[in-house]
């Protein structure tokens, strides 16, 4: 008569690991199917696609699923573990799935490959595997090929989709918030209206668009404890209150602080990678200090660093520092008081960030595109130094006009995302040489650009004919 | 105060009441307030009468033991104790004869100082587990009691058939000990959804003015003691009620209690809860100190065939033991034999915090877990033992195991 021991408890729960990671790919179901209608269906119907390229947002995902399985596959092969047993307890799938939603779409399949990769091999692996990553691996494979790629992502088209390229003329809508504080007109509308952001139909990586539907699915995750909620609303409870604060400061109205939640990732980050399990702190304490600091952080690179990814950033930074949240967490479940600290730095800074960059910043005017910063005159010479806004940002320009005639045209600055069309083309030479530059054909992949190189010159005419 | 855990399973069968109170042999294990460290008053042929002082424990505290039955010491034998270890036990072999008187005793005769020298006299101790001495407890200034009828453990139903059987004697009891130590009043706190004892108790306690009935919500371990004083009192303590003049009992020991001042029956007996499927007929027992689990099995009609696990103290709190050969000790309340288990595998922690959610002593046991060195910042030593934490893990990790090891480390 031998009897079975272990120790206890002899009942448990059934929620499991797995589990969770179901409920997470039902939430994300909804988005996947939406991208696909959004870049994949609308170019389609409006002729810009052929009918299999309806699925190519869906390929877009594979390929970087595949590519972190594959990674851990060959990892595990490396180490010479059982990879079967450990390829089901790793979820291999995750980074490459999260990259693949947080990239644009026209990132060309290298650059998503190698994203795919380093999300696996240095944001999960090199720590020792699932469950021991310090770092969101999905998002660490994505700052990766940012910093490497931005230019050749650009390059290949950007947010955009084929269909977006014409129709909207700026790149995504943040990336024209970082020289100063935009208003409706440059923010939201070259977009369409405010519901088109809740709604998913504006420029964006590929799965972080539709607010609604990341908004279903973090009701969905909660509702079903399968994620920590506290994180989420804190955040982006955090960025409300600061853009609020900055909008009401230069007089807009509540569309400002929601086109900061719907815009730039936020939503998604907040519900989906920010909350990570590994990733973030796992007392209540420590998850509403780490939503907090988030917020503060994201509005912080939002405005003041020269990168519209300020979500990416800020989640990063902030995975640096669960373990110290977690102390705090764990001391203030004795003693709340003692997490008291932390919540009055996070106010304060909530504050005052908001009033610095509420009064640091310039509201850019409104309804001009076109600035002209200095005028001299030399000789018989007349020299502008002007600015003009161009397709995802402001050129500078230097025009020496002589006689009633263009005798010099030079590009001081721009960020223009299709510079390259445009130097290639020679563009700005033939301006000059051409008798009537009015006559030159703009270049089909960077219209408005070109545009505005032709406005620059028409409207210095203008003045100089005044 | 931490929520708790409902758990997925909470319909409560109540098993019927049963007696084996004469069984051939006794072994009385020789341990008191969990430690071994005591004085045997007895020695081998000696013989002894059901209710003798036989031991003592050493220390402040002096436990004593009692003879469970009549008859003729046959020695020292090791058996399985609940910590699925052995321990030394007292052999004593049953003669049948029947020694105690009946003669009865007014509780409300009783002054403060004979409550105290009785309790402490009999060996009355928390039989909920704890098997800490009821005495010290009342040797205290006291404002409230608190007699704790919210069993968790979905198993368990030794308090309830303990309310339906002796509801009278209980509140009676309640009653004199609010008298005799000038309390303000005295409680009974069951589970909200318990409508049986409830329906019981609301019968009985119309007649006393000073007695109420207080209902907690169903959540595992709402009947733990700190969660129930500060739901019921809204107070909060350093390491015992105690401290706020709140004196808190289970059911079964405050019917100890009663027994003990009406017949002065030192304690030798409780009841414990004979549960699980392999179980030809669960019941709830009233046996004596160092029964043998198997004589109680066999008494109940035996096992069903298969392979199979001994629980001692239910599914969340309790241990697997390695043999029948368990002897039942005060602070043994329920026993359980079911299909063998498979013991989950352990995954890697995800953070998921789901065990820092459920742990009603507030404690982090996923930094525990995680925690290289220096456990004792993360206060392993406020554990008790709930195991909701390993309850909750969706990674199966047994987090209760390693919060007590931490403990045991730190100690
Ligand atoms: S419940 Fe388990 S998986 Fe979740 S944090 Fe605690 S130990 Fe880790
Ligand atoms: S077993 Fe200990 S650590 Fe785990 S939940 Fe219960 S009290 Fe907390």
């Amino acid at each position: 008569m031998s009897l079975k021991t272990f120790s206890g408890p002899y009942i448990k729960n059934s929620q499991n690991a797995s589990q969770i990671m179901n409920h997470l790919l039902i939430a994300l179901m909804p988005i996947i199917i939406f991208t696909i209608y959004k870049n994949g269906y609308i170019p389609y119907r409006e002729g810009y696609y052929d009918f299999i390229m309806i699925f190519y947002p869906l390929f877009f995902i594979l390929i970087a699923v595949l590519t972190s399985c594959l990674t851990e596959i060959s990892f595990f092969f490396l180490r010479k573990q059982n990879i079967k047993e450990a390829f089901k307890k790793s979820y291999a799938f995750l980074p490459g799935l999260f990259v693949a939603l947080v990239l644009p779409l026209n990132t060309p399949i290298f650059i998503l490959i190698v994203g795919a990769f380093i999300a696996t091999a240095i944001g999960k692996l090199i720590f020792g595997g699932f469950g021991h990553n310090i770092f969101n691996p999905a998002l660490l494979g994505v700052l990766f090929v940012m910093a490497i790629y931005s230019v050749n992502i650009v390059e290949s088209g950007g947010y955009l989709n084929p269909y977006e390229a014409d129709v909207i003329s700026g790149a995504t809508p943040l990336a024209t918030e970082v020289e100063g504080i935009g208003g409706y007109a440059t923010l939201v509308e070259p977009y369409g209206r405010l519901s088109d952001f809740f709604i998913g139909t504006i420029p964006g990586s590929v799965g972080e668009t539709s607010a609604l539907l990341i908004i279903l699915a973090f009701f969905y995750l909660a509702i079903n404890r399968m994620i920590k909620w506290r994180i989420t609303t804190t955040y982006v409870a955090t960025v409300f209150v600061m853009t609020y604060l900055i909008g009401t400061l230069h007089g807009f109205g509540a569309w400002y602080p929601l086109f900061h939640i719907f815009s730039g990732g936020l939503l998604f980050g907040a519900v989906f990678m920010a909350t990570d399990p590994v990733t973030s702190p796992t007392t209540p304490v420590g998850q509403l200090l780490f939503g907090l600091f988030l917020g503060v952080l994201t509005v912080v690179f939002r405005f003041l660093s020269p990168y519209p990814e300020g979500v990416l950033t800020a989640i990063l930074t902030m995975n640096l520092l669960v373990f110290i949240l977690d102390k705090i967490g764990f001391y203030a479940r004795f003693n709340f008081s003692k997490s008291m600290a932390g919540f009055v730095l996070a106010w304060i800074l909530i504050v005052g960030i908001s009033f610095l960059v509420a009064a640091g910043f310039d509201q850019k005017d409104e309804d001009a595109n076109f600035v002209i910063n200095e005028v001299a005159e030399v000789d018989n010479q007349v020299i502008y130094h002007v600015s003009q806004r161009g397709f995802s940002g402001w050129i500078e320009a230097e025009v020496i006009l002589e006689n009633d005639e263009v005798v010099n045209f030079v590009i001081l600055s721009q960020t223009e995302s299709y510079w390259a069309r445009v130097e290639n083309a020679n563009y700005v030479e033939k301006l000059i040489a051409a008798d009537d530059f009015e006559e030159v054909d703009t270049i089909s992949s960077a219209t408005i650009t070109t545009d505005s190189l032709k406005s620059i010159l028409r409207n210095v005419l203008e003045d100089y004919h005044e | 105060m931490s929520r708790g855990i409902r758990l997925e399973k909470t319909i409560k069968e109540i098993y019927p009441f049963k007696k084996y109170l004469n069984p051939n042999k006794v072994y009385l294990p020789l341990v008191a307030h969990k430690s071994e460290d005591i004085t045997v008053l007895v020695k081998k042929d000696d013989y002894v009468v059901e209710g003798d002082m036989v031991a003592k424990s050493k220390g402040d505290l002096k436990v004593p033991l009692h003879a469970p039955i009549s008859g003729k010491v046959l020695g020292f034998e090791q058996k399985y104790y609940l910590n699925n270890k052995k321990v030394k036990c007292l052999v004593i072999e049953n003669d049948f004869v029947d020694q105690l008187d009946d003669k009865e005793y007014q509780l409300y005769d009783y002054t403060k100082e004979e409550v105290i020298n009785k309790l402490k006299e009999s060996g009355v101790v928390g039989l909920s587990g704890t098997a800490f001495p009821t005495y010290v407890k009342y040797d205290n200034d006291l404002k409230t009691l608190i007699v704790n009828a919210v069993e968790s453990d979905p198993d368990t139903s030794s308090d309830a058939i303990l309310i339906n059987n002796k509801c009278e004697e209980i509140l009676e009891v309640m009653d004199a000990l609010v008298e005799i130590f000038g309390m303000n009043e005295g409680i009974i706190a069951i589970k909200k959804n318990d409508l049986l004892i409830k329906k019981i108790i609301k019968n009985y306690i119309g007649t006393y003015v000073k007695l109420k009935l207080v209902e907690v919500p169903d959540y595992y371990a709402s009947g733990w003691e700190r969660d129930l004083v500060w739901r019921i009192k809204k107070e909060k303590y350093k390491n015992y009620p105690i401290e706020k003049g709140i004196v808190v009992n289970g059911v079964a020991t405050m019917y100890a209690i009663y027994e003990t001042l009406k017949y002065h029956q030192p304690l030798i007996q409780r009841v414990v809860t004979f549960s699980g499927d392999k179980l030809e007929k669960p019941a709830n027992v009233l046996v004596k100190n160092g029964t043998l689990v198997s004589d109680v099995i066999d008494f109940l009609g035996g096992l069903e065939e298969g392979s199979k696990m001994l629980i001692a103290n239910g599914p969340l709190m309790g241990e697997s033991i390695a043999s029948y050969e368990l002897v039942v000790s005060s602070d043994l309340t329920a026993v359980s034999i079911i299909t063998a288990l498979e013991e989950c595998k352990e995954e890697t922690c995800l953070r998921c915090g789901a065990c820092v959610l459920a742990c009603p002593a507030k404690l982090s046991p996923v930094l525990i877990n995680e925690a290289t060195d220096n456990l004792k910042q993360f206060r392993p030593q406020k554990c008790v033992g709930c195991g909701l934490c390993s309850y909750v893990c969706p990674a199966n990790i047994n987090l209760r195991n390693k919060v007590q090891r931490a403990k045991e480390e730190i100690a």
